[in-house]
């Protein structure tokens, strides 16, 4: 956010100087300040009307000092009680213990003593100034209008649409004139799109049939609601002139042809949708694909091991807000050391599961699960002593936080980046498991322990490295889930009935079996949302998955290697 | 003159027993007749006990407050805490426990809706009092139960009334799949109608009965949930023609996948804001705050609220909590919120009461607190009304990125009205 606001300051500083603007800006920005002075002092409606007047001033500092007046950063400085106080913005020191300093909204100059050095005000003689309650209304109008002569592609479309969305008669002239001179072609078409809509409710019957093809042949999500309340005036017989019957079936074609677009983008949405749960299933039941699918331990505890993993991923967050400080730097790099830390740990934990308790329970998979639940039970405590019982936050380095929009459908960085991060860890499973000695040990072992055994591997050994990777994979999945949701001692507990579900749906012991049954179970269930709601969509799927199961018991790929019975 | 000279003989005695039991060897325990047992009734275990642990907190340092002050009547409170366990029939062997073993003159405790509805029948039976501090549903009158909670005309109404004039009129209601959304949201929904805005303004969906009455409106997801990219979608395309606002009545957790998911979708306070209902300065503890600058909160108590008595109750709280003697107390990075002022409030008006009643017999008490007792609190003066709500003030805030609230609207002096459903006409 901060940066995109230092790259559009940078843009307009740059433009300015290229075109030799600085003058007639200086000019205008002492204007918007006075103004701007005058409207924090003032009250009621003349306060209104002064900020309403802020817009026709082109000072690009307007919108951020109405943002810093509605965020409270404005104080009254009375430094005489004769004398009208004088407007400061405060600007908060960096570094904590400091005092903040302020600036005179009046020429943007810091205050300062007479040695030069910033003053430190007397907080007696402040007052926050409050922007009234309607004036507040105004404040986003005023904003959006002057938006609409930045320099900024985006927020100029941005602004242009909004305020064509209002459909106001006393803006509609405003937008018209600056289509007429606007030749970014993103803008242009928001200016279309705006004026289109907001001619639907003002403009003459031409006009009208005119907008509802625009907004047709543009697929407009934003003018659906437009023609929709159109269609409705006219059955209601509000609507500002009457239209034919055949002019009604263009609205109502319109109308149709828009929600069919939104069906298609909802339908490629919603398969996107799907295949991100399906990753995170995936990520989810990889770990235990491998110790309970392979190795055939029944391991309750898995849940934990990924509770594990994004508690890692909480320490790793702390390590490095102490190293670096509370840095930018360390929120946007500690994620790329908290996926093999938290691996290692999880693997580490699952090391020590294996050798304490589940070795000795190889051949007695009933108790495994006992036991193993047992341990979940201890983990899960063990963290609420160790963390405290509230939950604790892992905040997202900002490149997993944005998104990108192609043809109306929102694809969020997190979402792509766990589809990327489970192909990764599928592909590097299989390589491992196939391409590699360990792997072929591992398969071995898994076949025929006794065999193997005679043929000289060392079983144990073999196990123990299994059952650690799987542990280690369930960590993976908790780094990630910490940046899905918040880290509890009870995270483990919500999974791992999905885990179960999709490895035993795929088969158990195939690794192919879970990555299909995982998507199938994401991609379903989020299909199923929309219509049925998050409750009957979930039930509804868990039902196929036990229907499913009654026909083939042994899940999409039955095993036959080292199997349960 | 008087008084004080009673006090003094009354802490001369109290210290005289003290001594005298120390000698003996028993244990150093105060006259029964010189006391008053209080019970407190909150999950400090549990999935809740993350929120209710403060309640009780709270609760004991006012306790100590009064105690220091001279007690109720010429008598210390002794506050008998029990553990509801987030277990709802369990609540309800605890409340018996209290009003039939350990015979306390009142309790105050419960947060969820679903904890009071299991005491309920047991405070009517033994003929207890409870006060309940949690904004909640309505649609409830118990003759044993003070409600010192928001009601829904004291949290969502003003809310919404405040977007309104924001000039929102599409709103989307999303909520936890349990009482409180469901019949909030119903609420709401009368209302919106009862304000002009159409049907088909309100996202997240109806649902109707065979006769085709709406019976629930909004959409609800289960407790943790964490998958919201579908109702993301939905929002999206909901708010795409603007001046959209979504209702949240989300409880816990699932908030963090809320507004993670918010972000990733590309949508902004500025935009689509969110208010929400159960997310007080003490949820912003566990949740990411910085995620949240801009979104609104709507409550009776701020910690933010810039006035003296404010002011002294943050102040003293947390000096009580640092020397505090309460088995696992969290001392550091504590927060005051509406919850626990609403419950601390209700301490003071339980004394006012039984004061002007001159008894501590539940009947009395709850005449006299019929009658309308005014109490000025942290967060501005309340008063009990007949029908056991309170007339308070309401405040809309907007979340900094620190966790606390910026008030931006207040309401004055609302009055608590519990049954609002079926009140609203549609225009």
């Amino acid at each position: 956010m901060k940066s995109r606001v230092t790259i559009t300051l940078i843009t307009r500083v740059f433009l300015l100087v290229l075109f030799g603007l600085a003058s007639d800006l200086r000019a205008d920005e002492a204007q918007a300040r006075q103004i701007l002075v005058e409207a924090i002092l003032s009250s009621g409606k003349e306060q209104t009307a002064l900020v309403e007047s802020l817009s026709s001033t082109a000072a690009p500092i307007v919108p951020d000092y109405l943002e810093f007046w509605k965020r409270g950063k404005i104080y009254l400085y009375q430094t005489d009680p004769d004398v009208d106080p004088i407007p400061v913005l405060e600007h908060e020191a960096e570094t904590e213990g400091e005092a903040s300093t302020y600036s005179r909204i009046v020429d943007g100059e810091i205050i300062v003593d007479e040695a030069g050095n910033p003053l430190v005000l007397d907080p007696e003689k402040m007052e926050m100034a409050r922007p009234g309650r309607k004036t507040r209304r105004v404040f986003t109008m005023t904003v959006d209008l002057l938006a609409l002569s930045t320099p900024d592609v985006s927020d100029r479309a941005d602004a242009a649409l909004k305020l064509g969305l209002k459909q106001d008669k006393d803006i509609l002239p405003k937008l018209r004139e600056l289509s007429s001179k606007e030749t970014e072609p993103l803008v242009i078409e928001a200016l279309e799109e705006g004026i289109a809509v907001s001619m639907l409710a003002h403009g003459s019957k031409e006009e009208q049939m005119e907008s509802i093809q625009v907004l047709k042949d543009r697929n407009s999500i934003a003018g659906l609601d437009a023609l929709k309340n159109l269609r409705h005036d006219i059955n209601d017989g509000y609507a500002p002139y009457p239209l034919t019957e055949e002019e009604k079936a263009e609205l109502d074609e319109s109308i149709a042809s828009i929600e069919s677009y939104i069906s298609v983008t909802d339908f490629v949405g919603t398969c996107f949708r799907g295949l991100s749960l399906g990753a995170v299933l995936l990520i989810v039941a990889l770990g235990l694909a491998i110790t309970f699918g392979l190795m055939g331990v029944i391991n309750m505890a898995h849940g934990e091991m990924i509770a594990i993993g994004a508690y890692a991923a909480y320490i790793s967050q702390q390590i490095f807000y102490t190293v670096f400080s509370q840095s930018t730097f360390a929120l946007e790099t500690y994620f790329l050391f908290a996926i093999p830390f938290s691996f290692i740990v999880a693997a580490l934990c699952g090391l020590v599961l294996e050798r304490t308790v589940i070795q000795f329970l190889y051949k007695r998979p009933l108790e495994s699960l006992l036991a193993t639940w047992g341990v979940s039970l201890i983990l899960q405590q063990g963290f609420r002593l160790v963390f405290g019982a509230a939950n604790r936050q892992v905040r997202s380095p900002s490149w997993l936080l944005g998104n990108v929009e192609i043809f109306d459908i929102t694809f969020g960085f997190n979402r792509i980046f766990v589809i990327g991060f489970a192909i990764l860890i599928v592909v590097g499973t299989w390589l491992l498991m196939s391409r590699t000695p360990f792997g072929l040990s591992i398969r071995a072992v898994m076949q025929d322990p006794q065999m193997a055994a005679a043929m000289g591997i060392r079983i144990n050994r073999v196990r123990m490295m299994t059952f650690a990777f799987g542990s280690g994979l369930a960590g993976l999945a908790g780094v990630f889930l910490s940046q899905i949701g918040s880290v509890g001692s009870n995270l483990g507990q919500s999974y791992i009935v999905d885990s179960f579900m999709v490895v035993v749906a795929g088969g158990v012991g195939n690794i192919v079996g879970t990555v299909i049954s995982a998507l199938g179970i994401g991609v379903t269930d989020q299909a199923l949302q929309p219509l049925l709601g998050p409750v009957m969509g979930r039930i509804c799927v868990l039902i196929a998955i036990i229907l499913f199961l009654q026909w083939k018991p042994g899940g999409l790929f039955p095993s036959k290697s080292r199997n349960l019975d | 003159m008087h008084q004080s000279f009673r006090k003094l003989l009354r802490s001369f005695r109290a210290g005289a027993l003290v001594s005298a039991g120390a000698l003996l060897g028993l244990h150093a325990q105060a006259d029964e007749d010189d006391t008053v047992k209080v019970g407190i009734l909150h999950s400090l275990s549990g999935t809740m006990a993350i929120s209710e642990t403060s309640l009780r907190d709270v609760l004991l340092f006012a306790i100590d407050e009064i105690n220091a002050d001279g007690g109720v009547l010429g008598k210390q409170i002794e506050p008998i805490v029990v553990d509801g366990a987030s277990d709802w029939p369990l609540f309800a062997e605890k409340a018996k426990q209290l009003l039939v073993q350990d015979e306390v003159a009142v309790t105050f405790g419960c947060w969820t809706s679903v904890s009071r509805k299991s005491v309920l029948p047991v405070f009517e039976e033994y003929d207890g009092l409870l006060f309940y501090p949690v904004q909640y549903e309505g649609e409830e009158q118990s003759p044993n139960i003070f409600y010192t909670a928001e009601a829904v005309n004291q949290q969502a109404i003003p809310a919404v009334d405040f977007l309104l004039e924001e000039g929102r009129d599409k709103f989307y209601l999303i909520g936890t799949d349990y009482v409180y959304p469901q019949t909030t949201n119903l609420v709401l929904l009368e209302y919106l109608l009862s304000k002009g805005i159409p049907l088909r303004n309100i996202g997240g969906g109806l649902r109707k009965d065979a006769d085709g009455e709406v019976i629930s409106a909004g959409t609800y997801t289960p407790f943790g949930h964490t998958d919201y990219q579908q109702i993301m979608a939905d929002i999206k395309k909901f708010a795409a023609s603007g001046d959209a606002a979504v209702i949240n009545t989300i409880n816990g957790d699932s908030n963090v996948a809320f507004f993670k998911e918010y972000a990733a979708a590309g949508l902004t306070a500025e935009e689509v804001p969110v208010v929400s209902f159960s997310l007080s300065e003490d949820e912003f503890r566990s949740l990411p705050a910085e995620d949240l600058v801009g979104q609104l909160g709507c409550w009776t108590y701020f910690m933010s609220l810039d006035t003296p008595e404010n002011e002294e109750f943050v102040a003293n709280f947390q000096d009580w909590l640092q020397t505090a003697d309460v088995d696992g107390l969290e001392r550091d990075g504590r927060v005051t919120c509406s919850p626990m002022v609403l419950s601390y409030d209700g301490v003071y008006l339980w004394k006012k009461a039984v004061e002007k009643a001159g008894s501590f017999d539940v009947d009395k008490v709850i005449s006299a607190l019929e009658s309308g007792i005014s109490f000025d609190g942290p967060g501005g003066t309340v008063t009990t009304q007949e029908n056991h709500h309170l007339t308070k003030n309401v405040y809309i805030g907007e979340t900094l990125p620190d966790g606390q609230f910026e008030v931006i609207e207040s309401f004055d002096d609302v009055y608590g009205e519990p049954f609002l459903k079926g009140t609203f006409s549609e225009e």
